[in-house]
């Protein structure tokens, strides 16, 4: 019923841009969060090498 | 400042909204809110969301006002706001004013949502601009938040805050004159092809326009579509703001006028002599209101800020207007820059020509000052000193600060080099017997060094 108190015309496109808009950024933001979690695991274990190495050394 | 309306009318802009509205009464402005707001009006109190963002000076503040005036039928409340003493229209702003209006309200937005609410509309006259800063003034635009369902107002966010951003960003040609052709916003599909190819490889355009231009409004049946959620929204609203935040509002080049004080070689003497002189001419008068025309840098509007006037600072250069804004808000500091030709202001329009008032409506002050304007506005745009002195003199109730170019000034013959086909003669004498029409001349102060003379003036009786 809460459509129908609207005084400016949200036109149901304007709503199916913002569910393709939520989807492609929800989705975005998993990727990203997926790339962050790879990319810390790779530069955790690189940084855990050069440690080694700088103790190796000192 | 605006025009009297009768008493206990509702404000001629203030129609749209069947949740209340405003009216005016012994000169006060208040808001009527009506039963059919009454759910949505608890829950802005009741979740605090109107303490959090008015303690912010975010929202406007009001008081209830118990025993007070009924506007209309429907009368639920009525809430005095805080009186705002002069309104103006996005059509008068400068990009960073639209720009720092649009982060505003998706502040506000996000606030809301995180109370339970969301704004029901988007319009940029939902924000005013008061001691410098953007303030959103419709207390009725909050409405209870259905997690299920987008924006309602997303749209019209887009074509009133980022369609005018974005061409403004590609075109640098300011925002006012899109607003003032396109007050309710102007459409995807009509933005779209002013952009340039390269910028739909940007997401936010992309997500924004392209994809809004694609789909036509009537596409998609709202009640068959996938269910929203409020992470969804919070990730649309957030890449909004990192779009708008990335938009430029100043200029690549220098314009016109941006460095008129700064850098010409009249400059430091000049200016320094000028503002002597000035600074005695306002000592000797008094006024309350004042309206700076053809402001530049807003050099002199904030002389006259000193003197805790009300202050309007109107030049048609949006770049000037634009660093005078950030200045003001910066500092705090209570004048109202304006993007406004004087040669063709700002005119009464919306429904009725009632919804905004003409900018001499508005402007009316005690005190004009007009310096290194008037040989622009001859010369170059062939307004008649009688014309400009009769214009001049309803803008103003008291008196005029004005600055006399000779046509032998190095800046007028700039003006004129290739253009002979103005009105003569075009000279002191002529000047001071166009404006003795309207005006009496109380001095008359050469500046040393030059060939411009700044006079104070007092309006005469009956004019």
């Amino acid at each position: 019923m809460k459509g129908l108190l609207l005084y400016i015309d949200p036109g149901s496109g304007s709503y199916l841009v913002q569910v393709i808009i939520g989807a492609v950024l929800g989705a975005l933001f998993y990727f990203k969060r997926f790339w962050l979690r790879v990319k810390t695991f790779f530069v955790r274990k690189k940084k855990g090498a050069s440690t080694e190495n700088d103790e190796g050394n000192a | 400042m605006t025009k009297e309306m009768p008493d206990r009318s509702r404000h001629p802009a203030s129609y749209r909204d069947p949740s209340g509205f405003i009216f005016r009464l012994d000169g006060l402005c208040y808001r009527q809110v009506n039963e059919e707001y009454a759910d949505d009006y608890r829950q802005l109190i009741d979740s605090g969301l109107y303490q959090a963002l008015s303690s912010k000076n975010w929202l406007i503040g009001h008081s209830e006002v118990e025993q007070g005036p009924i506007g209309g039928p429907g009368h639920l409340k009525t809430l005095l706001p805080r009186q705002l003493p002069f309104i103006s229209y996005p059509a008068e702003w400068s990009p960073d004013q639209l720009k720092d209006a649009a982060l505003l309200t998706l502040g506000i937005l996000r606030a809301a949502i995180s109370r339970g609410m969301i704004l029901k509309d988007a319009s940029p006259t939902n924000i005013q601009f008061a001691d410098g800063r953007p303030l959103f003034i419709d207390s009725l635009s909050f409405e209870r938040y259905d997690a299920s369902r987008p924006w309602v107002a997303y749209r019209q966010f887009c074509e009133c805050f980022l369609y005018p951003l974005l061409l403004h960003h590609y075109h640098h040609q300011g925002v006012h004159k899109i607003l003032a052709a396109y007050p309710e916003g102007i459409a995807a599909s009509t933005t779209l092809p002013q952009l340039p190819l390269k910028s739909r490889l940007r997401p936010g355009i992309w997500l924004h326009v392209v994809l809004p231009a694609r789909i036509r409004q009537g596409d998609g049946d709202a009640a068959r579509l996938p269910p929203f959620d409020e992470k969804k929204l919070l990730l649309v609203v957030d890449n909004l703001e990192s779009t708008i935040q990335k938009l430029r509002t100043d200029a690549p080049g220098e314009g016109s006028w941006r460095r008129y004080y700064s850098e010409t070689i009249l400059s430091s003497s000049y200016l320094a002599e000028k503002e002597k002189i000035f600074r005695e001419m306002l000592g000797s008068i008094g006024f309350s209101s004042a309206l700076d025309l053809g402001a530049n840098d807003g050099h002199f509007s904030k002389i006259l800020a000193e003197r805790k006037a009300l202050v309007i600072a109107a030049d048609s250069d949006w770049a000037c207007i634009g660093n005078l804004y950030r200045w003001c808000r910066d500092t705090g500091t209570s004048i109202y820059p304006l993007c406004i030709d004087i040669a063709d202001p700002t005119p009464a329009s919306g429904f009725g020509h009632a919804e905004r008032s003409s900018f001499t409506e508005r402007a009316e002050s005690d005190l004009v000052i007009a310096l290194a304007l008037i040989h622009h506005l001859v010369l170059t745009r062939n307004i008649p000193f009688h014309m400009l002195a009769g214009y001049i003199a309803r803008l103003t109730r008291a008196h005029l600060i004005v600055e006399f170019v000779a046509a032998t000034d190095e800046k007028a013959i700039l003006l004129t080099r290739n253009k002979p086909g103005f009105h003569k003669p075009y000279n002191a004498n002529a000047f001071e017997q166009e404006f003795g029409r309207y005006f009496t001349i109380i001095r008359r102060t050469p500046i040393p060094g030059t060939e411009r003379i700044l006079y104070l003036m007092r309006k005469k009786e009956g004019q």
